[in-house]
């Protein structure tokens, strides 16, 4: 339905976006995953034509979008990355004035606009100023706002930054319900891999204005079929510990978190008793090793030799 | 479009702090420098002998309308510009004076200029005189009124376009104070209207309505007007304060006062969208506002009266400025009673100013990325 090809922007002196390929389907959440400064916000501007692309074209039922992007902006619903309201406003004066420029008047509007309080749940403060809100709050006004003329397609840019656990997860249920039950197809971009796996049915992954990842959640993970995530936990470490466990020459890669080491080896390799002993002779108490299901953040950390969120 | 203009007008009265800061200010400062010194009513100490006193040079300095000159003996002239109580003094005699400036001030200076002025116009007038053998006061009289006539109807009609080509130049610190603070601080109150335009593109409304079937030009116009709107308001509620509280009547030209300041506040919204397309962000934003705005005061004489700066550069940077030419406008209409054949000149520059920086403006603003 949605396509991006070859797709490239380059800014004065950065190449934020290089030859991506991408498509959507209807129905689908699609998911955009990478760190800050991926180029998600590039791509999805693109896709939305709201930024003319270097290079490639996007293609919307077949034809191209570039130059003529009507039919594909008015199926479109856009959630931008920063609160995009007036913040003098109360929520319901801007559910307003986003309902009227879409040509929403009269019953039609206010019926539309109660619907999207109840589902952003700010029915009992819609008549309050947005500056008063919580980021939750705000957070979920503006997906509101992006959903009075009833998009098919929803594109949210990194919806959940920094909010608080409930509130992120009231946003992630909304979604997946607009999707169930209107069939909305949603393109989901996020540097938090959790989220994506909770929602996405199928996801892309970009490091650095590349398309380093695609396929379903399943798909994905099957990159490290050949390789065990071990987990290491203790209370804290010490630097002999540490040192030690970088000289084994079979640990591919190696994360070091507070409270816990995450090592990457060949699959028929049994690491327990090696890790057990470098332990037991840098006078470290371990509190477990296991092995772990890997994860989109080891798939990252695979492909980049670098966590997500660094 | 209306939706936009309501929503921006919603916001606004809902936080109309600059505004109404910025309205403040300008009443405030134009009432505090306006009273402290009128030139009208300052003395300026003159020396000069019996027979200079009853000398034409001595009829001028009596009908001259700035200033107040006081005959007083030498020692007591000088006496007052040491002790600082006259800011300058002057001596003269028939062909020839001296001033003696105090402190070297704005005053001072506009002291020496008048006094030149009278000299050259007492000195033609007295070659003239000679020239055509007249002796009695009422061949004066007659050659007098020819002069008059002739400079009435003069053979070649030559186009003003500023004041300072005029000789007889009337400084009133009420006013003036009035106009050029007014001038200045608007341009604060507009800027600011402007600039949450790049904050509304940067967070992402724009692109929402611009994936709305809302036109880029209604954007535009509808954000614009509000800003011209919201700085003619402010000017509006300054000069009515001023006319009906506390009494300054514009030369009985009150009306056109006002509509004379429309050209100059498009002129600064424009402006504003020049520097708001142009900064990187809004800390860039508050940094060059102020150096703008306060240059642009100087220059264009809304601290000072531009008649007094002789500096060439400043005088050929001022005719870029819109201040300059909307001080021009207000004098032209309140003080220098200009008919409107003298004042579609500096109309038409504070026009065509607004047009070429709104249009430069809105096009970088079109191609920056955010
Ligand atoms: N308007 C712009 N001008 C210049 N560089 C930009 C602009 N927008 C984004 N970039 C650069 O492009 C890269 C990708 O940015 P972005 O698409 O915002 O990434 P993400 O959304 O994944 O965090 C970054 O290096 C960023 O600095
Ligand atoms: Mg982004």
């Amino acid at each position: 339905m949605l396509e991006l090809m070859d797709l490239t922007k380059t800014f004065k002196h950065t190449e934020a976006v290089k030859n991506v390929n991408m498509f959507i389907e209807k129905g689908e959440i699609v998911g955009l995953l990478g760190p800050n400064g991926a180029g998600k916000s590039t791509a999805i501007s693109m896709l939305s034509s709201l930024v003319e692309p270097t290079s490639g074209d996007v293609r919307f039922r077949n034809k191209s979008m570039i130059k003529n992007p009507q039919s594909l902006r008015e199926v479109l619903g856009l959630v931008p990355q920063e609160i995009a309201l007036y913040e003098d406003l109360t929520a319901l004066e801007n559910l307003k004035f986003f309902g009227r420029i879409y040509g929403l008047k009269g019953q039609q509007l206010q019926n539309k606009i109660e619907e999207v309080l109840d589902q952003i749940g700010l029915y009992e403060r819609r008549k309050e100023v947005v500056k008063t809100f919580s980021g939750g709050m705000k957070r979920r006004l503006n997906i509101g706002v992006a959903m009075l003329h009833n998009p098919e397609i929803m594109i949210m840019d990194e919806p959940t930054v920094g909010i608080d656990p409930q509130s992120r997860n009231y946003i992630l249920e909304t979604v997946k319900r607009l999707n169930e039950e209107k069939q909305m197809t949603v393109i989901y971009t996020s540097h938090y891999m959790e989220e994506v796996e909770f929602l996405c049915d199928r996801i892309y992954i970009m490091d650095k204005g590349n398309l380093i990842a695609s396929g379903t959640k399943d798909e994905i993970k099957q990159i490290l079929s050949s390789e065990n995530s071990i987990s290491i936990k203790a209370d804290r470490w010490n630097d002999e510990f540490i040192k030690r466990l970088q000289d084994i020459p079979t640990i591919q890669r190696m994360k070091v978190e507070e409270k816990e080491i995450t090592i990457v080896v060949p699959k028929d390799l049994n690491m327990f008793a090696a890790v057990a002993k470098i332990a037991d002779e840098s006078k470290l108490e371990l509190r477990s090793i296991d092995i772990k299901a890997p994860t989109l953040e080891d798939v990252f950390l695979h492909l980049t030799g670098r966590a997500l969120r660094d | 479009m209306a939706g936009i203009l309501f929503a921006k007008i919603r916001s606004f009265i809902r936080n109309p702090w600059t505004f109404l800061l910025f309205t403040a200010m300008s009443i405030g400062f134009a009432i505090l420098i306006g009273s402290s010194g009128n030139f009208n009513t300052i003395q300026v100490p003159v020396t000069g002998s019996e027979a200079v006193q009853e000398s034409p040079i001595g009829d001028a300095l009596k009908e001259n309308k700035v200033y107040n000159f006081v005959w007083k003996s030498e020692e007591d002239m000088l006496e007052q510009v040491e002790t600082g109580k006259a800011e300058a003094g002057v001596m003269v005699q028939e062909e020839d004076y001296q001033v003696v400036i105090g402190v070297d001030s704005a005053n001072s200076q506009l002291v020496e200029q008048t006094i030149k002025e009278i000299y050259m116009d007492v000195l033609q007038q007295e070659k003239l005189y000679a020239a055509m053998k007249a002796t009695t006061a009422t061949e004066k009289q007659a050659i007098q009124d020819k002069l008059d006539t002739a400079k009435e109807n003069p053979v070649f009609s030559i186009q003003q376009a500023s004041f300072r080509s005029d000789d007889a130049f009337i400084y009133d610190t009420a006013s003036h104070s009035l106009f050029g603070f007014t001038l200045f601080f608007v341009i604060y109150t507009i800027a600011y209207t402007v600039l949450p335009i790049l904050l509304e593109k940067k967070e992402g409304i724009w692109d929402r309505m611009i994936l709305s079937p809302l036109k880029k030009w209604e954007m535009y116009v509808a954000n614009l007007l509000y800003s011209f709107v919201i700085g003619y308001i402010q000017v509006l509620v300054i000069f009515f304060i001023f006319r009906y509280w506390v009494g300054v009547d514009f030369n009985g030209r009150f009306i056109e006062t006002l509509l004379v300041l429309i050209p100059y506040v498009f002129s600064i919204v424009s402006l504003s969208i020049f520097i708001t397309a142009l900064v990187k962000n809004t800390q860039q934003f508050n940094t060059v506002l102020p150096i703008l705005a306060v240059s642009m005061a100087m220059i264009g004489g809304a601290y000072w009266p531009i008649e007094i700066v002789e500096n060439e550069i400043l005088l050929f940077l001022a005719k870029f400025n819109p201040l300059t030419f909307g001080m021009e406008v207000l004098n032209g209409v309140a003080v220098y009673d200009y008919s409107f054949d003298e004042l579609l000149l500096p109309i038409s520059i504070l026009f065509f100013m607004g047009v070429l920086l709104m249009g430069i403006g809105i096009h970088l603003m079109e191609r920056r990325h955010i």
